[in-house]
């Protein structure tokens, strides 16, 4: 056994049976083991869309997802999608190939200095030296990527090391922990706070499901009664049918949620990290609360807002830990009015297609556990305020580092990841275009993703920006030279169909999700719709603006 | 304010460098440097000096996280200096 075949070895160990990647010179060994594996390798058309494609697989399974790329260019194709996974905390493992050792650090073709590009993109990464230490880095590379904060981890191999003999795979040896204890020594003082709280509120991040505390999280928002609101992250962690849930908060949450919070006197963050897309002005954001914090990672707490009591560990341990009774009628009351006067609106006038009830059209059409996979843009809040989920592993939204060509290559991802489940792509006319080349690898596999582009053609939501604080001067921001979507999906033979009008949309919907393949549906909308409501940069939350025109 | 970090980290060649940007991009100044290696591959042992006006927490719980930090200490002069 060679070193590459070692690699496919510890992978299947691993358990892992999905890949995506693009091979290349530094890499050859490893495609070449890959030519008799087990393993299925899914070939993407750019690194960055294989990357992609398996942190869709990772996010909507829980599972690791795995990518490759030669050394050089395939490596640093892959370094958006490291950026990405950092910054959403998503469990990955990138084998990178490298040139061979003889001719590291004198520029040969294609060599690259790919672990000093990974330092500030990865939670760590290796560079494997000798094929005697390949199956251990290998089994810490998983360990790294799923334990604590989960992320991106990258292995770089060099060409000499894959083709060196390995010898034969021990057991896994066990991977070197840094278990963090769960503490809940100041668990009485949590309880005291949320007892004596009289507008307590739970601010529910994507480290709760990350977790597996979405059970803990129902018993303890039932037992405290107490009403919550998520990130774009943390969206379907609150059971549907929970009355006192008021929605995502933040630059384009709901007004329910931002006066919420806004006026609460405990804010109890359950793995989440105060981002100031979430805070707006965090000098002002929830200025009378007091904060109890539980995460898993260690440097978020006290990061941007201080806690009075804070928890690091198993969200499923603290979360029974500090769960308390509550008498808080009155606010309960209160965020319940909050909510039926700032309602979702979807009155529009005229014919033309509003995305927001299209939208909320197809949320209610889906089948259940269906996986939505978003691009970046006014389409991607559009989908946080008027889809609903079941779980967040439904809803892929590159949310830290904001993506544009994220949802495509996602939902590839997510559909080898659930094949039984329903997966809906929604892009927008630019974000579609930046990983259009996946198209390619949906028509090898034929895989039935469903792929709805909501078509402005604007980069709509810096449009938006442009209208509002830079006086209306539209600087590269049109797209109306637009290609024709229907007949680019056509070229992949993936059948569409374009629409235009209200009307047209339920049998829009209707024909694609009846039909058994990939399927395309072009929507064609105002470019003036924009998105509300808004927290302008450096206000306070409360200070929201609603539709202009 | 100047802060002196006592690590012990692992004998990889990143290690350092992984120090620095983490510093650099977290917001502190390096003022001060040395490094000894610890007998037989057994590890480096790292003196770091920062400068910054930012509470030194957000800098060290940072580099804690670095897998190939295994132990971080405020030099003893810091730690009399925040409990003052
Ligand atoms: C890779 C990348 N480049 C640039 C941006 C900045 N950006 C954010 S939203 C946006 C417009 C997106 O346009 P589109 O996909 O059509 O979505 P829309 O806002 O029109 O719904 C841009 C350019 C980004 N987020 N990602
Ligand atoms: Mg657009």
């Amino acid at each position: 056994m060679n070193g590459a075949e070692l690699v496919l070895k510890v992978l299947q160990q691993q358990g892992v049976d999905t890949i995506f990647g693009y091979p290349g010179g530094a890499i050859m060994p490893i495609y070449d083991a890959i030519y008799q594996s087990p393993v299925k390798h899914y070939l993407c058309r750019h690194e960055q869309g294989g990357a992609f494609s398996a942190i869709g697989y990772a996010r909507s399974s829980g599972k690791v997802g795995v990518c490759l790329a030669t050394s050089g260019p395939g490596a640093t194709n892959l370094i958006t999608s490291l950026a990405d996974a950092m910054l959403d905390s998503v469990p990955l493992v990138a084998i990178t190939g490298q040139v061979s050792q003889a001719v590291m650090g004198t520029d040969a073709f294609q060599e690259i200095d790919v672990l000093g590009l990974s330092l500030s993109v990865t939670k760590h990464s290796f560079m494997v030296r000798s094929a005697d230490e390949l199956a251990a880095t290998l089994n810490q590379a998983f360990a790294i990527a799923r334990s604590g904060r989960p992320g991106p981890v990258l292995v770089d191999i060099p060409k000499d090391v894959q083709l060196a003999v390995a010898g034969k795979l021990d057991v896994a040896a066990e991977p070197q922990s840094r278990a963090l204890n769960t503490s809940l020594a100041q668990s009485a003082q949590a309880r005291q706070l949320i007892a004596n709280a009289k507008k307590p509120m739970a601010y529910i991040g994507g480290g709760v499901h990350m977790a597996g505390a979405m059970p803990q999280l129902q018993d303890f928002l039932a037992q405290c009664q107490m009403p919550s609101v998520t990130t774009l992250k943390g969206m379907g962690s609150v059971a549907k049918d929970n009355p006192n849930y008021l929605g995502m908060l933040g630059m384009h949450g709901t007004q329910a949620a931002n006066l919420a919070v806004q006026q609460c006197d405990l804010l109890i963050c359950l793995g989440a990290r105060f981002d100031d897309r979430v805070t707006g002005n965090l000098k002002k954001f929830a200025p009378n609360a007091k904060v109890i914090h539980v995460d898993i990672d260690p440097a978020e707490i006290n990061k941007v807002r201080f806690a009075e009591v804070s928890f690091l560990g198993d969200m499923r341990q603290i979360l029974p830990a500090i769960a308390s009774t509550t008498d808080c009628s009155d606010w309960l009351a209160h965020c319940s009015s909050l909510k039926q006067q700032h309602g979702w609106r979807y009155d529009h006038p005229g014919e033309r297609i509003y995305a927001p009830l299209m939208l909320k059209q197809l949320s209610e059409r889906m089948p259940d556990n269906s996986v939505v996979c978003c691009d970046v843009g006014q389409h991607q809040m559009w989908v946080a305020q008027h889809m609903r989920f079941s779980h967040p592993r439904n809803h892929l939204s590159s949310g830290g580092l904001g993506t544009m060509g994220f949802g495509l290559p996602a939902a590839i991802g997510a559909k080898l990841a659930r094949p039984q489940d329903t997966v809906i792509a929604v892009s927008g006319d630019g974000s579609f275009m930046m990983n259009v080349q996946e198209l390619g690898t949906i028509k090898r596999f034929r895989l039935p993703v469903k792929i709805v582009i909501i078509d402005n053609q604007r980069l709509g939501m810096v449009k938006q920006w442009q209208q509002l604080f830079f006086n209306e001067r539209y600087s590269e921001t049109d797209l109306s030279d637009n290609p024709d979507f229907v007949a680019l999906a056509a070229a992949f033979a993936i059948p569409g169909h374009s629409v235009t009008r209200k009307d047209e949309v339920e049998s829009a919907l209707e024909a694609m999700f009846t039909w058994p393949g990939p399927y395309l549906l072009h929507v064609r909308i105002d470019e003036k719709d924009n998105v509300w409501p808004l927290v302008p940069p450096g206000a306070a939350n409360e200070d929201m603006i609603m539709e202009t025109n | 304010m100047n802060h002196t970090l006592n690590i012990t980290a692992n004998n990889e060649a990143s290690v350092v460098e992984r120090l620095l940007q983490v510093t650099r991009y977290r917001g502190y100044q390096l003022a001060g440097l040395e490094l000894t290696p610890m007998a037989e591959k057994a590890g480096l042992s790292i003196t770091l000096t920062v400068s910054s006006d930012k509470p030194i927490h957000l800098l060290t719980s940072q580099l804690h996280k670095l897998y190939d930090v295994r132990d971080l200490q405020l030099a003893s002069a810091d730690i009399a200096a925040l409990r003052a």
